[in-house]
């Protein structure tokens, strides 16, 4: 008997947890939260990374001044990009504050566009927003007017 | 060059050296698994089965089993067929024995590995003993 | 308790299968109510899980000899700490043990992911759920239930091997299983990077400290298996390249290769099919070597009563995982092309990438070698195998390429290397290793690969300890700090690369100790009490064993008798201790088991097996003269740096997967709604 009891209280007390979100209406989010970096984010991580290592490799003295040089530039550029592409979705984040959803959502992308005309990076053709510093549309392969 | 290229020279160059060292690996070390009856049926048709590494497995016979210890460990021990008892080969070892090889009643089955000499005794360079499914959680005693 | 737990077993089933449906549903309609209540699912079955686990844990401590699979692996009188690890003493137990691992694993997952990265949950949620699902169904219907009674009641169980009554026997499953379950997220992450297409490196990111773990718990695994070995089964051996073993080192080669394109896809964008073939390929191995080990599949062959069942229910849940997979990763091709292109040869991408190659084609070796008696068959209709013999011919020529690779990538250039940069900084380790190679030649040495490796581990332990040194001595002067400080900033500034270089120092060491076993010296010999024998080091000195006698008892507690052989030990005729071996004879076995004898010192072990008691009937009766014995004595050298390097390489895994509080935290700072500018909209401004 006391084994049929501890069942039924083991099996509805599961049944329940389980299905409490649903009963509830309780929502997870399933969107991209705030505090995830972005592509952007990463790409300026990875590059800040790198050239903090050749940094370090110059100091070690494991490369000489020539390779450090032209790793340096190198590096500095990709990181410079990334760091301006960041701060473009940081600018379009300032504009429409920082809890957009549904047609804020929208209206940042809208935003996005305009920022990125401002800086002659959206496609007049097609409307694609290219990362800044391209010459030609990474969408359509139109020139940017700039 | 592209990309692609480099990466594919890398990938066959690789592959090459694997595979030659995968074939010649095989053909250096493979073995043969037989029975007893196998075994003596086949030599007799197939002499170069002297000069192969073979894996016989099959019971130790009882009381069969002699330690030599003059002028270093010697084992000498016959080995049957699991069907066939009247079907055995003897087999000489030097060099330690699982603990659960013994000759007794208890009819533990072997795996002995080496080559069939040409005066019909099989030189073991590897002997393993198997304890059946009830030790199934260890792993076949390697020696 | 007991009955509980069963119950608890056959509640998670239909719990994890309506989970899964719940989670892949919810995500595909993006139903948050749904994924919501798929991940209460997962801490529902982890909870259940656990009390199934309890349940027969409470079985075994209980001696509830009902149960078959206690009956069959306890009895009375074995230790409780054996009783307790019966969980896993058995096919049957491991796997529950298995999935309840891997269900933890899934609820951590779950829940430090909770705000976080919520696209990937839902698939993320249902991919774990399937994998559990898949193994409570295994449990359930193939026969292995391990809460399946015996018609009566036994009086006393079968006992547990003698063999695996040993402590690092022991732990040894539980962490190997922990390094399999484990990498169920980093391939559940992969397969909703997939299927939400969301192929940027976030995936990439969550997933870096869950691969390192679980490389971490493999790592750790294989090295007790072989410190097992080496006690218990190997007399002086550690690695055979049994089936079981082998099914353990192929994850952890893919998981090694994995580690190392990563960072070349983090670095420079390239190998995204790669990469995700990777996670893939190590996923589907961990299943192979749980199947492997736990199904007796290429024993079968040969010896073991199978259960097909299992085998078939395997390799039928591996067949669709795989095709699947790989369906997906054709459907996303588009969305996995490389950013940049390699270079040239002398980078290091290229070194990274010949690792790959080498790494999978050293785990292509030995895959092939352990399943080579299942092709043999099934093409020539013959039984073949192939001996230890193949894979040593095969990986050693690899394995040291692989182990020179690890002195070149630390120091060459990403992108391309000038011939400067190679000069520079390969001029003095390429130095310190060919001189090591020398002088081992001149000391007359010959054994080439030996040799060759010594020079080799030379050259890659100078290459890094250069870089600690340069590195500490840099960040020395640019803090203007002390160098211990300095050393300890550098490390934690950035830990993943040290800590590699730290793992590599364990690797090497780990190499070095298996060259070294060329050297190994043995002997067998006879003695009566009274008498010695004499064997010489490669080091050059000698060690003098003079054989007391045996001393025995019997009828101990779990024992029928226990005969201990005592040797003192004389080195270069200095007495320096001495050293037992024994011969034990449990109750539930039917026969004996030896005890080495073990005398460890830094760069050499003394080994001895008592290989048989001339007469042990007359040794127990304590009759003077019938303590003849025969030893077997070895000396190997540098076996402790196996487990000295495979601390090492533990230590080394730590560094990095410490949580880092760098400079450049992995999220950002500042809040962004959304990544605003990733689609155009069809807007005209």
């Amino acid at each position: 008997m006391g084994v049929i009891i501890g069942a039924v209280l083991l099996v509805g007390g599961v049944v329940l947890f389980v299905l409490y979100p649903i009963i509830q209406g309780q929502w997870a989010t399933l969107h991209r939260t705030s505090d995830e970096g972005t592509e952007a984010d990463a790409r300026k991580r990875v590059s800040l990374l790198a050239l903090r290592d050749v940094e370090m490799d110059f100091a070690t003295g494991k490369l000489d001044e020539e390779d450090y040089r032209a790793l340096q530039s190198e590096l500095s550029h990709a990181a410079l990009k990334a760091i301006q592409e960041v701060e473009v979705q940081q600018k379009v984040a300032d504009l429409v504050g920082s809890t957009a959803t549904g047609s804020e959502a929208l209206e940042a992308e809208i935003a996005a566009v305009r920022v990125g005309i401002a800086e002659g990076r959206t496609c007049a053709s097609c409307g694609h927003v290219n990362s800044a510093g391209s010459n030609f549309c990474a969408s359509c392969g139109e020139p940017l007017g700039g | 060059m592209n990309k692609n290229h480099r990466f594919l020279i890398g990938l066959v160059g690789v592959t090459a050296v694997v595979t030659y060292l995968i074939w010649t690996g095989v053909s250096k070390t493979m073995v043969y698994y037989l029975t007893p009856t196998e075994l003596l049926a086949q030599v007799i048709e197939d002499p170069t089965l002297h000069d192969l590494g073979l894996k016989v497995s099959g019971r130790v016979v009882r009381g069969s089993w002699v330690a030599d210890e003059t002028g270093g460990l010697e084992h000498h021990f016959r080995v049957e067929d699991l069907e066939d008892p009247s079907v055995s080969f003897p087999v000489v070892y030097r060099n330690l024995l699982p603990d659960t090889f013994n000759d007794s009643d208890e009819h533990v089955e072997v795996v002995v590995e080496g080559r069939f000499r040409q005066d019909g005794v099989f030189e073991a360079t590897e002997v393993l003993t198997k304890c059946g499914s009830r030790y199934e959680a260890a792993p076949e005693a390697v020696t | 308790m007991t009955i509980l737990g069963e119950l608890a077993l056959w509640i998670a089933f239909p719990v994890a299968l309506f989970g899964t449906v719940l989670a892949f549903v919810g995500g595909r309609q993006q139903r948050g109510d749904l994924v919501l209540s798929a991940e209460r699912a997962v801490y529902a079955v982890f909870g259940l899980l656990t009390l199934a686990s309890a349940g027969i844990v409470a079985a075994f401590l209980g001696d509830r000899f009902e149960y078959w699979y206690v009956w069959n692996y306890s009895n009375r009188e074995l230790d409780v700490f054996y009783k307790a690890a019966g969980l896993w003493a058995g096919q049957r137990g491991s796997l529950l043990f298995w999935v309840l691992l891997l269900a933890m694993f899934s609820v951590i997952a779950v829940f430090t992911n909770r705000k976080k990265n919520r696209e990937f949950m839902p698939y993320v949620t249902g991919v774990l759920l399937t994998v559990i699902t898949f193994f409570l169904c295994v449990l359930l219907f193939a026969e292995v239930n391990p809460f399946e009674q015996l018609p009566f009641a036994q009086a006393d169980g079968r006992g547990l091997n003698p063999q695996l009554q040993n402590y690092w026997m022991t732990i040894h499953p539980p962490t190997l299983y922990l390094g399999f379950t484990a990498f169920t997220i980093p391939f559940a992450f992969a397969i909703s990077a997939l299927l939400t297409g969301r192929l940027d490196s976030r995936w990439l990111v969550i997933i870096r400290k869950w691969t390192l773990l679980s490389w971490f718990f493999l790592s750790v695994g294989v090295i007790f298996g072989m410190r097992w070995a080496y006690e218990e089964l190997g007399w002086g051996g550690y690695w055979f390249w049994d089936p079981v073993e082998n099914a353990s080192l192929l994850p952890w080669l893919t998981a090694t290769a994995f580690l190392h394109s990563v960072m070349i896809q983090e670095n420079r964008g390239m190998l995204k099919v790669w990469n995700m073939g990777l996670v893939t390929l190590t996923w589907t191995l961990t299943i192979f070597a749980t199947f492997l080990t736990r199904s007796g599949l290429i024993e079968s062959v040969h010896s073991f009563a199978t259960n097909s069942t299992i085998a078939l229910i395997f390799l039928a849940f591996l067949g669709v995982t795989v095709s699947v997979s790989i369906l997906l990763i054709i459907w996303r091709y588009d969305d996995l092309k490389a950013e940049n292109e390699i270079q040239s040869f002398a980078s290091r991408e290229a070194a990274f990438l010949l690792n790959n190659l080498l790494l999978l084609g050293i785990a292509f070796a030995v895959f092939w070698g352990t399943i080579f008696p299942l092709i043999g068959e099934a093409l020539t209709g013959k039984k073949v195998s192939v001996g230890p013999g193949f894979f040593n011919s095969v990986n050693a020529p690899l394995g040291m390429v692989l182990l020179g690779l690890m002195g070149v990538g630390p120091v060459i250039a990403w992108r391309r290397a000038t011939k400067r940069n190679i000069k520079k900084n390969f001029f003095m380790p390429l130095g310190v290793g060919l001189g090591v190679f020398a002088l081992l030649v001149a000391l007359g040495s010959r054994q080439w690969m030996s040799l060759i490796t010594f020079g080799l581990s030379a050259f890659v332990f100078t290459v890094i300890a250069v870089e600690f040194f340069k590195g500490t001595k840099a960040r020395a002067r640019i803090e203007g700090s002390a160098p211990p400080t300095a050393l300890l900033h550098l490390v934690s500034r950035n830990r993943r690369r040290w800590g590699g270089y730290i793992v590599h120092v364990g690797i090497v060491m780990i190499f070095t100790a298996f060259a070294a076993a060329s050297f190994k010296m043995e002997l067998i010999q006879t003695l009566e009490p009274g008498e010695s024998v004499t064997i010489e080091s490669p080091f050059g000195h000698t060690y003098t064993l003079t054989y007391q006698g045996v001393s025995t008892a019997l009828r101990t507690r779990n024992m029928e008798w226990q005969a201990q052989a005592l040797l003192t030990v004389a080195r270069n005729g200095k007495p320096v201790g001495s050293i037992t071996t024994e011969k034990r004879m449990y109750l539930t076995y039917p026969a004996p088991v030896t005890e080495v004898g073990i005398r460890s010192t830094a760069f050499e072990d003394l080994y001895v097996i008592l290989a048989n008691a001339e007469d042990l009937g007359r040794a127990l009766s304590n009759d003077a003269g019938g303590q003849r014995a025969t030893f077997e004595v070895q000396i190997n050298p540098l076996v402790g740096w196996i487990w000295y390097g495979g601390l090492m390489v533990a230590f080394g895994a730590m560094v990095g997967l410490w949580p880092s509080k760098g400079s450049l935290a992995e999220h950002r700072s500042k809040a962004t709604p959304r990544e605003a500018t990733r689609e155009p909209v069809g807007v005209t401004v």
